[in-house]
């Protein structure tokens, strides 16, 4: 074995770094990568050119490539095209359309980030819960975990896989085809459905069975499903002798959101802006508990009505309604407070509350500032609702969404995949060349533009791979890994190859769930190949094992999917442990179970 | 129906001047009843509540959260006070405890140090050395609390509306200057500053009530609407909601309860 060098030390006090900002997140993960490929060239660990080579890696395109493909698939509405037959097959019953919509998500999210496959499925999974009145806690968790799983169907499903051909390259080792993961992923992905279907009722949360969006006064559901409205009048004397009233402080002082209200002399306001003055003797119709509207009909002398009246016709169900918004990932809204983004006044629409983490906020919404997985419930009318849904950010399903079709631009989609596919197996094109191929066909075929496909690009994730690269480099030249890995055998002495890699996945796992998953396959596929090389395992085998089970995150809600299913879910941490846990548990016995059966360990 | 709070600086007649001008405006005069209220509501001894008003935390009680807790409750009793208005407060850091109310007079009380030293002198017949230090100690001790507590300097002017020195100007210059001041239009109490008060006296009641656990929350009421943030959510969440349901029953005004969890305190929180 060769001796510690200070070089080594330097790469390992390094990794020890990286880790430690993942850990205690002072910067974003993707800060960290970016310090890495900064701070090894100017250690001298790696080359300058070295630094940089991730960005044109082909893990670097490919993913640059899929993220592009999937917001082309996004763009093409497909998803909704998919719901109704998969709906048909499915039937009535709720396992089976858990097992359908799993298995969707999870073919979809091979092909696409496993994030933007969760993010494109939300508002398909809403609107099926409302049809189908099941609790969106029972659909949300096991469809994320199948988005999620379904990253490991094929080499282009999730970063690691993406990342590993290249963190194999410098053992010229030879490289894994787009579907040698295939065998393996659909077990996974079909054990982790089977979880969910036979053991549901023990691993999730029983939502009631009550009917899903019925609103129910003394009992507000989470996430604050306050559909109860109230026309009022104010008197004639309302303004006289006091000071101005205005719609806010309604809303401040009994928890009231006035969703209409008329403007004299007979102006009908739909989702009034919060500095609107309330007069005398008009009608405003307010959502919210009975006991808040009967309070503020005591104290500020306004007539209750006992039915909608003046506004029935423009509140109806077939005019107006309230969504469930969720706030997808990368959304522009994100970060900023409720009143900066002021939906009353650029959409025309009144958010009533927000539900994040367990907790219904109410009071004082105005000052929140919004997060990603924030559920925020909206009231307007259908076609002010349409416009804030193409506007992006925030993803919510309406009942127009099942006619929004636009078939040519989806058999475009479908072509380009498609060929992106052939390139890869028929012709065994490299796969950064080919998927880029794919996106390049769908920008001129016009699925999206050039500046649609630009601003889909999520720089985090570019970032975040392309700055650990280099690590993984250094690791390597040093002879870090080698050295690790060595000490560790010596440690532990011999090992049984399936002993050895439950031992990597169980690691990998632990690793991905404290760390990024793509930080843990750079730091860890140059260790474990060191590993098999010495303990004489194939080291394909043990760097497959990091790629697949950093992908083995479901136990906390760190992994993106289950933070953004968690607010809509209603879930709160405990349940991501108790179903986590079993599904993580079966993962790693289906995933060594498999790569033995078909590769023969 | 205003508020008055004289600040002021150890024997600078402070209390004289409040006594004179709660006299001429009919108010009432309010300083130590608030400590005694305070004690018998939230059963604390007095010289716990007077020591934890006067000397500046120590470093055990910055993990303690002791001080905290008796401001809080001193703040309590204040608040509820002064709900009804026509009060004059003179007491250490009125101007702070009662800080975000609309309505409220801040002025502040000095003498000049020989004065001061001939009072204490007189009164305690010591040393004019003596005095002097006894009353330069006094004065650093009730810089070091508004500072831990509020950050901020008492000598700063722009803390109060008003600021007189006992001087060159006598107690009833002082005093006919107040009592001018407190008719001005600016501190004449509105529909929207009454409920202020009613709201914080609602938020300081329930920051008493769970300070002692929970040292570190913020509260808010606005028209009966609570809201309490957290700074940590997970932590104190699940106690938290324990005790909510306690406050619900016993503080009245109370129209609806909301825990924010992990966010920015709003800077009227108490």
């Amino acid at each position: 074995m060769e001796p510690l060098t200070l070089d080594m030390i330097l790469v390992m006090s390094m990794i020890g770094l990286a880790i430690f900002l993942f850990i205690v997140e002072w910067v974003r993960v993707d800060v960290v990568a970016i310090l890495m490929m900064v701070a090894l060239p100017l250690l001298h660990l790696v080359t300058p050119k070295e630094a940089f080579v991730g960005l044109s890696s082909n893990a670097v395109v490919s993913i640059i490539a899929v993220i592009i493909i999937g917001a082309g698939l996004d763009r093409t509405g497909m998803i909704n095209k998919l719901v109704a037959p998969v709906l048909r097959i499915a039937g009535e019953s709720s396992s089976r359309i858990i097992i359908a919509i799993s298995l969707t998500v999870a073919i979809i999210s091979s092909f696409m980030q496993n994030i933007g496959a969760a993010a494109l499925f939300l508002p398909a999974i809403q609107r099926i819960s409302k049809m189908q009145k099941i609790p969106l806690s029972r659909l949300l968790m096991p469809i994320g975990f199948s988005a999620i799983l379904g990253g490991t169907i094929t080499l282009v499903g999730c970063s690691p896989l993406i990342l590993l051909n290249d963190l194999l390259a410098p053992f010229n080792l030879e490289p894994f085809g787009l579907f040698d993961v295939t065998p393996i992923g659909l077990a996974l992905v079909a054990s982790g459905i089977a979880c969910f279907v036979l053991l549901g009722r023990f691993i999730l949360p029983q939502g009631d069975d009550k009917e899903v969006g019925q609103a129910d006064p003394d009992q507000p559901e989470p996430g604050g499903d306050l559909t109860e409205f109230y026309e009022l009048k104010t008197p004639d004397d309302f303004i006289d002798y006091r000071d101005p009233v205005f719609v806010e402080d309604l809303r401040r002082r009994y928890l009231l959101n006035v969703v209409a209200i008329t403007e004299p002399p007979d102006y009908h306001v739909t989702s009034p802006q919060p500095d609107m003055e309330v007069r005398s003797g008009i009608e405003l119709v307010v959502c919210g508990q009975k006991k808040d509207v009967l309070r503020m009909v005591s104290v500020e002398g306004m007539h209750l009505k006992d039915d909608l009246e003046t506004y029935k016709e423009s509140l109806s169900a077939q005019t107006a309604g309230s969504v469930e918004a969720v706030v997808a990932p990368r959304s522009p809204f994100a970060g900023k407070s409720l009143k900066d983004i002021n939906f009353q006044d650029r959409f025309r629409v009144t958010p009533l509350s927000v539900y994040r983490q367990e907790e219904t906020y109410r009071a004082k919404i105005d000052d929140l500032v919004i997060q990603v997985g924030d559920v925020v419930n909206l009231h307007g009318t259908w076609k002010r609702l349409m416009a804030l849904q193409k506007e992006g950010g925030l993803l919510f399903s309406l009942p127009t969404d099942l006619e929004e079709m636009r078939p040519e631009k989806a058999l475009w989609a479908g072509f380009w995949l498609t060929t992106a596919l052939v390139m890869i197996m028929g012709f065994k094109i490299q796969l950064s060349v080919s998927l880029m191929t794919g996106a390049l066909g769908m920008i001129l075929t016009q699925v999206l533009t050039i500046d649609e496909a630009y601003q889909s690009v999520d720089w985090r994730t570019i970032f975040l791979l392309a700055g650990l690269i280099p690590l993984g480099i250094a690791t390597q030249k040093t002879g870090a890994a080698a050295w690790i890995a060595h000490t560790i055998l010596n440690i532990v002495g011999d090992v049984s190859p399936i002993a050895l890699l439950t031992v990597i996945g169980i690691l990998s796992t632990l690793f991905t769930l404290v760390i990024s998953n793509v930080g843990a396959t750079v730091l860890l596929v140059p260790l474990v190949v060191n590993m098999a090389l010495a303990a004489h395992v194939d080291p394909r085998m043990a760097a497959l094992v990091v790629g697949l089970a950093t992908s083995n995150s479901f136990m906390l809600p760190t992994h993106q999917v289950n933070a953004l299913y968690m607010g809509p879910g209603h879930y709160r941490t405990v349940d991501f442990i108790k179903a986590g846990a079993l599904v993580s548990v079966v993962f790693l016995v289906v995933m060594i179970a498999m790569i033995s059966l078909v590769y023969g360990v | 129906m205003s508020i008055i709070t004289i600040s002021r600086g150890s024997y600078s007649m402070g209390k004289t001047v409040a006594e004179e001008v709660a006299k001429k405006l009919n108010y009432e005069v309010i300083s130590r009843e608030v400590l005694l209220d305070a004690c018998n509501r939230f059963n604390v001894p007095e010289i716990k509540l007077e020591s934890a008003i006067h000397d500046a935390p120590g470093i055990l009680e910055r993990y303690r959260h002791s001080k905290q807790s008796y401001i809080a409750y001193i703040r309590s009793a204040l608040v509820e006070r002064v709900v009804g208005g026509n009060v004059v407060y003179h007491g250490l850091a009125g101007h702070l405890l009662l800080k975000g109310l609309p309505n409220v007079l801040k002025v502040r009380i000095t003498a000049d140090l020989e004065r001061r030293i001939s009072i204490v002198v007189e009164r305690d017949k010591i040393s004019p050395v003596e005095a002097g230090k006894l009353i330069l100690e006094d004065d650093k001790q009730r810089r070091k609390w508004t500072h831990s507590l509020y950050g901020e300097d008492p000598r700063d002017t722009s803390l109060y509306d008003l600021s007189i020195c006992i001087d060159k100007l006598s107690i009833q210059d002082a005093v006919d200057f107040i009592c001018q001041a407190a008719g001005a239009k600016g501190v004449q109490p509105t529909e929207r500053s009454k409920q202020k008060v009613k709201d914080m006296a609602v938020a300081c009641r329930v920051k008493a009530d769970l300070v002692d656990e929970f040292p570190n929350i913020g509260v808010t009421s606005e028209y009966g609407n609570v809201l309490i943030y957290t700074k940590d959510k997970d932590t104190t969440a699940g106690k938290l909601s324990r005790q909510l349901n306690k406050i619900r029953e016993n503080i009245s005004g109370i129209n609806h309860l909301e825990t924010h969890g992990g966010i920015e305190f709003p800077s009227d929180a108490v």
